[in-house]
């Protein structure tokens, strides 16, 4: 049988950015198969998807499907030709239901007259075939992110695509989510679809594809069938080198508390609680992981602790001062660093250049600016000594950043946030959409705060990252703190219960300890 | 007593509805152009567009209803090359919509000197005012008769567009893919919209509806045409879709809330002391307030829950330090 989808010597070069996004990339897929197309971030992996989904044109290269030669100009041709694709950022109109999203553009009507009736039962239909139930009436904007991207794999699924590009379908999930995803995409292959599957985290690589191609800077440098390789493996071909996929971590001893919560409560748009009398330190010398599914309050609190939203009750401590009605300002003065969970509206500003993001938290130091005037040449000395402390690639001092890749682009706001000698460090989500090297990197560096006596608060959905790191480990539920944890002795599955809400005492005791084998 | 009082509102009421006619109109469209997620503030160009050219092709045509077809394509027109400069060329939608208000306002005086000789008003007595029609059977009812009927073609449009409205982006296919690039522009392309066509086809549509509604203050209203005639409505217009958050019925309430405001101002001048100048600023000062109240409203909601939800917290710490 021919291959569902061949792709031949691909090449697009980037004038606008001057890079060679794909060189001479070939990728095979069959019917039925699940292909895995890891890489880090930059590597080329959307490029090449766009350019099979006709959303840009390669400069060379050729594309079979089914054995034959096709082209595609545009994503219709893509259509026509039996693509799909699920874009890394959903498309969907919010305020629309699940069925309207879903039937967008190919509505049945009368004269122009829609029938809710109609598409609902041709959605309920859809949905029953591939078992993907969805409420056809539930409006987007109310839905979890799971749930909308099923709607948009349906979407896919209702234009009879064969083969499903799905561009980082995991980065927005939380792990119950990635469960249900990954069943989702073998059910498909089962039924005889092609999928190709882009990832940095391998580990879903080896639980979700049948092959796996590897893409480095634009080219493809490997591919393989998933029983012949191995994590490790992938990673050195991803990065080009030996990667650390868990830092080494001593245990050093804690010093005293230097943050304290002490009763915290806020509340949400809607008057109701999102978090609810929450206390709890952090030690110098202590990484404190704060897990949870991501929506527990995660937010709030971190916004509440850098003193971006005031607080609704209790009190907060840094080095025993009273910092509750402390402003940003105050507080970062005071010795708190904050690197928050969306790097490119919260942590950055992408409309100027690497020294302004720099100095952004310090530009009114007598070092950087005198009567209101900033001081060009300290600045970009700060800058340079950041970008070589932190290695910051392919940044210039006085360059624009919106051009760095997501990895180069937390480096900055790290570096940034680092550079302090802060006493106690708020780090939420660091390496969110980050590819193996730029993790590794940053938590390398949260480990050496710690290790030079900093307080750190991770907070992270990412079970993995919390075990890795934390010395201690908090739960947050429904803005409570389910139970905390010595980080030495706990397993996956204990912080799995107390993440969904369970109790330790629902853990049988005579199960083992089998999710702390490191790899 | 009573009876007076009764012609005294029917009559409010009547005025009200006449003058916030240009004001739904050009409101309509601007939501709509809202719904398809392009900005249109330059609602006032399009309706001073619409005032001057009904007026002044109603003269050389010498007839009034084609005066007023003439007014919709000119507003149409301005539309399209809105639409045109902003997809081409990418230029901003404030400053463009700036550019066209300034330009409109300046150009209608210079034609109107260059052409009538005149600098702030011109009339002339062969144009006839769109005349108004009584509609059989409604006309008889008791009171409702009054309020509902007697009134120029133009104002009738304005409720049938109003429901037509509602129609097409609640129920028909168009309008969900106008909803859909307003929402989500991405979303609606790459399902095979074009999205472009459906903002260029919103703001034509405002331009027409806009310059209708202006050409109803020239020849619809009166039958003259003054310097910056439309006066600020369309800015009225733009605050009443955002007050009516953009719904066609809730827009056109809005418009009439508008309306009735400067009904009332105008009524007030003859039964109060107060001085004239400061009557007329009461429509203004109804739209300030209401601006005001957009921009707030989140903001106000959102204050009353953290206040209850402080309150609660208190309580609770009382109700443990006492047990
Ligand atoms: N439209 C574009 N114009 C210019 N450069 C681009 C464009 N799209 C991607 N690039 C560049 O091409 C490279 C590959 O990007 P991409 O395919 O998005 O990588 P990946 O999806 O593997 O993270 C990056 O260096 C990126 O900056
Ligand atoms: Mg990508």
């Amino acid at each position: 049988m021919a291959l569902a989808l061949e792709m031949k010597g691909i090449t697009k070069y980037f004038s606008s950015t001057d890079v060679q996004a794909n060189d001479n990339v070939n990728l095979t897929v069959e019917a039925g198969e699940v292909l895995a197309l890891v890489g880090e971030n930059g590597a080329g992996k959307t490029t090449l998807m766009n350019i099979l989904y006709g959303l840009i044109k390669p400069d060379s290269g050729e594309i079979f499907i089914n054995g034959e030669k096709v082209q595609i100009g545009h994503p219709d041709d893509a259509i026509k030709n039996g693509i799909g694709m699920v874009h890394q950022h959903f498309k969907l109109v919010p305020s629309f239901t699940v069925a309207q999203n879903i039937i967008l553009g190919m509505e049945p009507n009368k004269a122009g007259f829609l029938s809710p009736k109609e598409e609902n039962k041709v959605v309920k239909e859809l949905a029953d075939k591939f078992n993907l139930p969805v409420d056809p009436k539930a409006q987007i904007r109310d839905l979890p992110v799971g749930m909308q991207q099923r709607v948009e794999i349906l979407k896919v699924l209702l234009r009879e695509a064969k083969i499903l590009i799905l561009d980082e379908p995991t980065a927005v999930l939380t792990p119950q989510e990635v469960k249900e995803l990954m069943d989702v995409v073998r059910q498909l292959a089962k039924m005889g679809y092609s999928v190709i599957f882009i990832t940095h985290k391998l580990i879903e690589v080896m639980e979700v594809a049948d092959k796996v191609s590897v893409m480095r800077a634009g080219k493809n440098v490997g591919n393989k069938k998933v029983s012949d390789t191995n994590i490790p493996d992938l990673a050195r071909m991803m990065v080009g080198r030996e990667v650390l996929l868990r830092v080494k971590k001593d245990t050093i001893q804690r010093g005293k508390p230097v943050f304290e919560a002490k009763d915290v409560s806020v509340s949400d748009v809607h008057g109701l609680a999102a978090i609810s009398h929450v206390s709890f330190n952090v030690h110098e010398g202590e990484i404190v992981g704060l897990a949870g599914v991501s929506g527990n309050g995660q937010t709030e609190l971190v916004e509440v602790i850098s003193g971006m939203r005031p607080l609704d009750g209790g009190n907060l401590y840094l080095n025993e001062q009273d910092i509750t009605q402390a402003n940003v300002r105050d507080r970062r003065n005071a010795g708190v660093a904050h690197i928050p969970e969306d790097r490119m509206e919260v942590g950055l500003n992408l409309q100027t250049n690497l020294d302004e993001n720099l100095i952004i938290s310090r530009y009114n130091q007598s070092e950087f600016s005198k009567f209101g005037f900033l001081l060009g040449k300290s600045i970009s000395r700060f800058a340079e000594t950041v970008v070589k402390s932190f290695s910051i690639a392919a940044a210039k001092p006085g360059e624009d950043i919106s051009m760095l890749s997501g990895g180069n682009l937390q480096k900055v706001v790290v570096g940034r946030e680092l550079s302090g000698q802060p006493s106690f460090i708020i780090a939420n989500q660091p390496t969110r959409g980050l590819d193996v090297g730029s993790i590794e990197f940053v938590h390398k560096t949260l480990i050496e705060e710690r290790d030079r006596g900093a307080g750190v608060l991770l907070v992270s959905v990412e079970l993995e990252e919390i075990m890795a790191l934390a010395d201690r480990i908090l739960v947050l539920f429904r803005g409570q703190i389910q139970g905390e944890l010595d980080a030495k002795t706990a397993t996956e599955e204990e912080v799995g219960i107390l993440m969904a809400g369970g109790k330790l005492s629902d853990l049988q005791t005579n199960q083992a300890k089998s999710g702390k084998e490191s790899k | 007593m009573t009876g007076f009082f009764s012609v005294f509102t029917v009559e409010l009421l009547n005025s009200g509805i006449r003058l916030a006619t240009p004001v739904i109109l050009a409101a309509l469209g601007g939501a709509l152009c809202n719904k398809a997620g392009v900005l249109n503030l330059a609602l006032e160009s399009m309706m001073l567009m619409g005032a001057f050219v009904g007026i002044v092709s109603a003269y050389f045509v010498g007839n009034s209803y084609i005066g007023l077809l003439i007014a919709m394509a000119s507003g149409g027109l301005l539309g399209l090359v809105f639409a045109f400069l902003y997809h081409k060329y990418d230029v901003d939608l404030v400053i463009l919509a700036i550019a066209f208000n300034l330009i409109i306002q300046e150009l209608t005086v210079y034609v109107m000197r260059v052409m009538f000789g005149n600098v702030g008003s011109w009339s002339d007595p062969s144009i006839n005012r769109i005349p108004d029609i009584e509609i059989p059977l409604i006309k008889d009812i008791p009171v409702l008769g009054n309020i509902l009927s007697g009134y120029n073609i133009i104002v009738y449009f304005s409720w049938a567009v109003t429901i037509v409205m509602y129609l097409v982006l609640y129920k028909m296919k168009f309008g969900r893919h106008i909803r859909a690039v307003g929402e989500n522009r991405e979303a609606a392309e790459t399902v095979g919209i074009n999205a472009v066509r459906i903002q260029t086809m919103a703001l034509i549509i405002s331009g027409v509806l806009s310059a209708l509604g202006g050409a109803f203050l020239s020849i619809g209203h009166l039958k003259l045409f003054t310097r910056n005639m439309s006066n600020g409505r369309g800015w009225t217009a733009v605050a009443a879709a955002l007050f009516g958050a953009n719904h066609p019925i809730g827009t056109a309430l809005a418009s009439l809330f508008f309306g009735l405001t400067e009904a009332f101002a105008v009524r007030i001048q003859n039964v109060t002391d107060l001085p004239p100048n400061l009557v007329e600023l009461l429509p203004n000062f109804a739209t300030l307030i209401v601006l005001i109240f957009i921009a707030l409203r989140e903001k106000l909601r959102e204050n009353n829950a953290r206040r209850r939800f402080r309150a609660e917290l208190r309580a609770e710490e009382q109700q443990k330090a006492a047990s």
